[in-house]
């Protein structure tokens, strides 16, 4: 929930008290958003108290049930070694969430300072990280992130560190690109010839005016991070069994959608409302940040 | 914008160079080696197939035998298919490869474009809503799940569209682009619908407005050449991303092009395949996000000048 | 505006669709002309016989190569070939092979008995690095050429006369003529070879299509990787006038999944192998098309006998004698898998092994205790290795919750991909692994010889003079009864000593269209593509 928490700080720098509530106030308005907010919040505790809360134990395994449609002893059904589903997508939320948000907060840290910083200074600087950022486009990462499964692993650690490592380039670009635009706006065209030290130009005007475009990028990386995961499981390169990540019960259910569909179709919906809730969430954080778009 | 060219294809070459060292780096230290295989090999053969590929030298001296053949545009024999040339195996699969990766990004453009500026016209309305939900779906929707829902569908149930192949049966190709394509579009909607809203707000605009200016003309004589920008700046990677992807693509779809041996080449250890293919894939990139550039430094007459000035 | 733009882009989306109509179905068309489309699982490597080891190579080399002898795809015994008839001496280890004299090759020329000497000189050369150089090894002084240790005169491989080949083994072998039905050897057209390279130079272009010449029923005319490698009639082979097809296009396709499909849109014939949970789908409708065989290959873990605590045989018993095998085909892979009990897959017309593993929980959890871990206190957390595979990995979660349940203790489960898998299970760096064995040939031979001192499949440091000294004896016995005892006696030393944990024979289910005639499965994929034809 990085960008939650971060938001409201980078507007105080900027505006000051009253458009921070300003800005609150115009989310609470926005009926989708908040509804997203909320299943997200709803996720995360579940996620939390899964250990205490989960009807059954994630690897406990009944043989003869295989897999069952839902059923009362199972609302979501079982899978093929009769593991209640249900449970396993509690468990799996843990790992997924865990996965989306570290990973995409590594990659929105050094991409937004990356792109900015590039940006901002632009010249010699600027062609030199824009180099070295195309330099490491150049690599397919897929076949790196096999490559480092291969050799050191595969580990949750690995995971969050080469998903990150992948997203913040995208993110770099994006905000680069956007400061490129706006440095080219009077207004900080005056802020320069005032004066005003780099530092608090990047502060004040350049980083709350590319937050919108970060943002909507952000809620585009969270899912993003998750897929990858889900693609790497579909490689078979996932989280270690019998452990389970969203991606991990898809990519299993994908392969018996038509005789056990609800294998894939309980995991597909939980990650289609994160998914979405982040999403609505984002939105409506941008619309709420964005003065001008509130004049409209 | 010559010299601007030409400065970043000189950048390429070390580029280039530092991706196949790290690359070769990485496979070689990858345990297991292109002969291994369930049934034991006995050793004497296996040193008999190391010296055939030279791969008892020493390691820096294997690298620069291999540097110095693929600067003659030699990629050397695949260890996995001897009577194939890692030129022989892209040659192969590449078409095909290319022609999908075209059809989804044209599938992905267009349907991504036309959503997102429609929704930028109307926001919080239905108009907006729709397309934009639909995007989300698109986003969250991984290929190797969409792209079984759709052969079911249409390919088995509906038996509208053949399952499998490409170029076999007419029809063939359509399934697959759309599978490729619709993340991409989906990212192009959201991203259009935001760079589109950022240019509707601005102050010529509204002043474009104010005039009485029709919706289309503001639109497509005003807005659209600034509102696509971040569109513009997310395609070169959105293509890199098209050629890797189109492994889930190809396998699901049972298409002979190139991500399929990429990415079975890293499982085989097939050094010269992974090797040629990882060099070649990151030419292209290289290669499209050159285009990116050069088509975002045309749309933005400042960055234009600012380049010129500089030389 | 924006509704009926909407409502166009629908209209036009519909309408490309629309317009394709129904697809044409491959399979009818082929039908017609009697081409069959057949998955081939992965992508072929080669089709050189002497450089090549896989499955979908062998079917391919099937098709545009015979040896000396064949089988019957129905019985599988041995029939003639390239040989039309064959003498055996007494002792059982001269052979005389009688070439037919309209055997030829697909350029047109005569076959000989020197290319089959030609052939194999090939097949042992160092360089070539034929993998499996070693199974030819029967033939007398053949390993001492193979490590260049003398001239290939003194091989036991001779050309008597222009269609006479006569062959000299170091023992009697019963299994000696299903060698020769095997790719490794066959013989090869050395001058084609010559032309596109040196004879022992792997991976030339001899092998392409428009290069090749080869010696079997069909020939291959187009071959485009991941596409297909399609092979057309033979009109040299001496058999063509009862060859039926006119083509076969072989497919890889690496997923069961996708080539399900592709069969039931109709653009299949055969399919390789089947989704596992699709088996019932198909038993229940029931239409001919589903094909179910036992195979002769044997699904086992390995243990490191080498490592504490597993070098305790008290340890390895326990772990064996907790696992439910019927269980585990019953619920888990449910593909029609018996449960093993001992190494050897049992060969229905022959030789089953008598020895068994007991499933027998508390024997279990009392030689645990003796071993000094009571109720699996005090048990180290040891891990089930497996290379990347749903089956593999649900097999492991079944065995992992077994071993909880029955002797208390936790074992973890390590996923590897193949490569680093094969390079620890080498090493020995490991504890418990998944493996598991194909025969090359109907014989026991083929899995009891894995477990002889320092043979490179062993993998698990298991020794035992016995053992070694029984497998000796069964190569060098011509009789076949006191062979199959040996083998027995060996077979009960692995279940005694479990250096490997059996737990099913292989079952194989695919679908084969009911276009498709004279195709028959059997438990050693062999097939005969020339009886093959379609209506």
């Amino acid at each position: 929930m990085s960008e939650v928490t971060h938001i409201p700080e980078l507007a105080n720098l900027e505006k000051g008290r009253s458009l921070t509530q300003d800005a609150l106030a115009r989310l609470r308005k926005n009926r989708m958003a908040m509804l997203g907010l909320y299943f997200l919040i709803g996720l995360i505790v579940i996620a939390l108290l899964t250990p205490w809360i989960a009807p059954y134990s994630y690897e406990e395994q009944n043989l003869e049930l295989g897999a069952s449609p839902p059923s009362a002893q199972h609302w979501l059904g079982t899978d093929i070694l009769g593991r209640d589903q249900l449970t396993r997508i509690m468990y799996g939320s843990r790992i997924s969430l865990a996965v989306g948000f570290i990973a995409t907060a590594v990659a929105l840290t050094i991409g937004v300072l990356w792109g900015a910083i590039a940006g901002f200074v632009g010249g010699r600087v600027d062609a030199l990280m824009m180099r070295i950022v195309d330099a490491l486009y150049a690599l397919p990462f897929t076949i790196f992130i096999i490559l480092l499964t291969v050799v050191f692993g595969s580990s949750l650690l690995l995971l969050f560190l080469a998903i990150g490592a992948v997203e913040w380039l995208t993110m770099a670009r994006i905000v680069r690109g956007q400061v490129l635009a706006i440095k080219k706006q009077e207004y900080v065209e005056a802020a320069i010839s005032m004066g005003l030290s780099p530092w608090r130009i990047i502060s004040r005007h350049l980083i709350p005016n590319v937050l919108g475009p970060v943002i909507v990028y952000t809620t585009l990386t969270i899912p993003s991070v998750i897929l990858l995961e889900s693609f790497l499981s579909f490689l078979g390169l996932g989280i270690q069994p019998p452990a389970s990540s969203w991606g991990s019960l898809i990519s299993s259910g994908v392969e018996v959608m038509e005789e056990y569909v609800w294998l894939l179709f309980f995991p597909g919906v939980v990650l289609t409302l994160t998914l979405f809730s982040l999403n609505f969430l984002g939105d409506g954080l941008r619309d709420a940040l964005d003065p001008r778009a509130s004049k409209d | 914008m010559f010299m601007f060219i030409v400065r970043r294809v000189l950048q390429a070459i070390p580029v280039l160079f530092m991706v196949a060292l790290v690359t070769f780096i990485m496979i070689r230290s990858a345990p297991g080696g292109p002969f291994d295989e369930d049934r034991a090999v006995p050793p004497e053969v296996i040193k008999n197939l190391n010296e055939r590929y030279h791969l008892d030298d020493p390691l820096w001296k294997q690298f620069l035998d291999y540097i110095s053949k693929v600067v003659q545009g030699d990629l050397g024999p695949s260890f996995k298919y001897p009577s194939h040339t890692v030129n022989d195996l892209i040659a192969a699969g590449l078409p095909a490869t290319l022609e999908l990766s075209f059809y989804a990004l044209v599938f992905a453009l267009v349907t991504g474009l036309t959503a997102g500026i429609i929704a930028s016209l109307k926001t919080n309305s239905m108009q907006d809503y729709i397309p934009m939900s639909a995007a989300m779906i698109g986003i969250c929707m991984p290929t190797f799940v969409l792209g079984p829902i759709l052969l079911l569908i249409f390919g088995v149930w509906l038996g509208w569209l053949p399952v499998a192949g490409w170029g076999q049966i007419p029809g063939d190709k359509i399934l697959p682009s759309i599978t490729l394509g619709s993340v991409y579009a989906a990212y192009i909607a959201r991203i259009s619908r935001g760079g589109m809203l950022d240019i509707l707000s601005q102050d010529y605009i509204r002043t474009a407005r104010a005039k009485g200016l029709s919706t289309t003309r503001i639109v497509f004589v005003h807005a659209l050449r600034g509102g696509i920008t971040p569109v513009i700046s997310f395609l070169g990677p959105a293509i890199a991303g098209l050629l890797a992807g189109s492994f889930v693509v190809e396998t699901i779809f049972q298409i002979p092009g190139l991500g399929r041996f990429y990415v079975t080449a890293a499982f085989n250890r097939d050094y010269t395949m992974i090797l040629g293919c990882t060099i070649f894939f990151a030419f292209l990139i290289i290669l499209f996000n050159l285009l990116a550039d050069v088509m975002l430094v045309w749309l933005n007459p400042k960055l234009r000048q600012e380049l010129e000035a500089r030389g | 505006m924006y509704m009926i733009r909407w409502i166009t882009y629908c209209i036009i989306v519909a309408g490309l669709l629309s317009g394709c109509g129904k697809s044409q179905k491959l399979v009818d068309i082929g039908n017609e002309k009697q081409i069959l489309h057949m998955a081939n699982g992965d992508e072929i490597s080669d089709l050189d016989p002497q450089a090549t080891t896989g499955m979908p190579e062998w079917r391919v080399q099937l098709a545009v190569f015979e040896g000396l002898v064949a089988r019957d795809p129905q019985t599988l015994k041995i029939v003639p070939a390239v040989a039309e008839r064959w003498d055996v001496s007494e002792d059982g280890t001269k052979y005389r092979f009688y070439i037919r004299e309209s055997a030829k090759w697909s350029n047109g020329d005569e076959i000989t008995a020197n290319d089959f000497v030609q052939s194999w000189r090939r097949s042992f050369l160092p360089a070539l690095g034929n993998q499996y150089a070693t199974s030819l090894y029967v033939v007398k002084n053949a390993q001492a050429f193979h490590e260049g240790k003398i001239d290939f005169t003194e091989v036991g491989v001779k050309a008597v006369e222009k269609r006479i080949l006569d062959v000299e083994l170091i023992a009697p072998t019963p299994y000696f003529l299903q060698l020769l039905a095997h790719h490794s050897a066959f013989a090869v057209h050395i001058p084609t070879i010559e032309r596109f390279g040196a004879i022992d130079e792997r991976g030339t272009k001899w092998t392409r299509p428009e290069n090749f010449v080869g010696n079997g029923p069909f020939v291959p005319y187009e071959w485009i990787p991941t596409k297909y490698i399609a092979v057309k009639r033979n009109p040299y082979y001496w058999d063509a006038a009862n060859t039926k097809l006119n083509e076969i296009k072989f497919y890889p396709i690496p997923k069961y999944t996708v080539e399900e499909r592709m069969f039931r849109a109709g653009q299949l014939h055969i399919t390789y192998y089947l989704p596992r949970d699709k088996l019932e789908y198909y038993k229940a409708k029931n239409d001919g098309v589903l094909r179910s065989f036992q195979n002769f290959a044997t699904y086992f873990y390995r243990f490191n006998t080498t490592i504490k605590p597993l070098d305790d045989l008290r340890v390895r018993k326990a772990l064996a004698y907790s696992v439910n095998r019927q269980q585990i085909v019953e619920y888990v892979t449910k593909f029609g898998q018996k449960p093993a009990y001992a190494l050897t897959a049992p060969d229905p017309n022959s030789y089953v092994p008598e020895a068994k593993m007991p499933y027998d929980p508390d024997l279990a959890r009392k030689l645990l205790a003796e071993a000094g871990f009571p109720d699996g206190k005090g048990f180290p957390k040891l891990t089930i290795a497996f290379n990347t595979n749903d089956e593999h990995r649900n097999v492991g979660m079944a065995i992992q919750q077994m071993w909880k349940k029955e002797l208390g203790i936790e074992v973890g489960l390590e996923n590897v991909e193949w490569k680093v898998f094969l390079d620890r299970e080498r090493q020995l760096d490991y504890e418990i692994d998944r493996a598991s064995w194909v025969g090359d040939y109907l014989d026991p031979f083929t899995f009891l010889e894995m477990f002889t001192t320092g043979n490179g499949n062993n993998k698990t440091g298991f020794t035992n003079a016995k053992y070694d000294q029984l497998i000796r004896a069964s190569s060098l016995e011509a009789d076949q009864v006191k062979r199959m005892g040996y083998f027995q006696e060996a077979d009960k030393i692995l279940v005694d000593e479990v250096p490997i944990l059996p737990l099913y024979t292989y079952h194989w289910n695919r679908l084969v269209s009911n276009s498709v005639k004279n195709w028959y499965d059997n438990a050693v994929d062999y097939y005969s593509f020339k009886q093959i034809y379609l209506e």
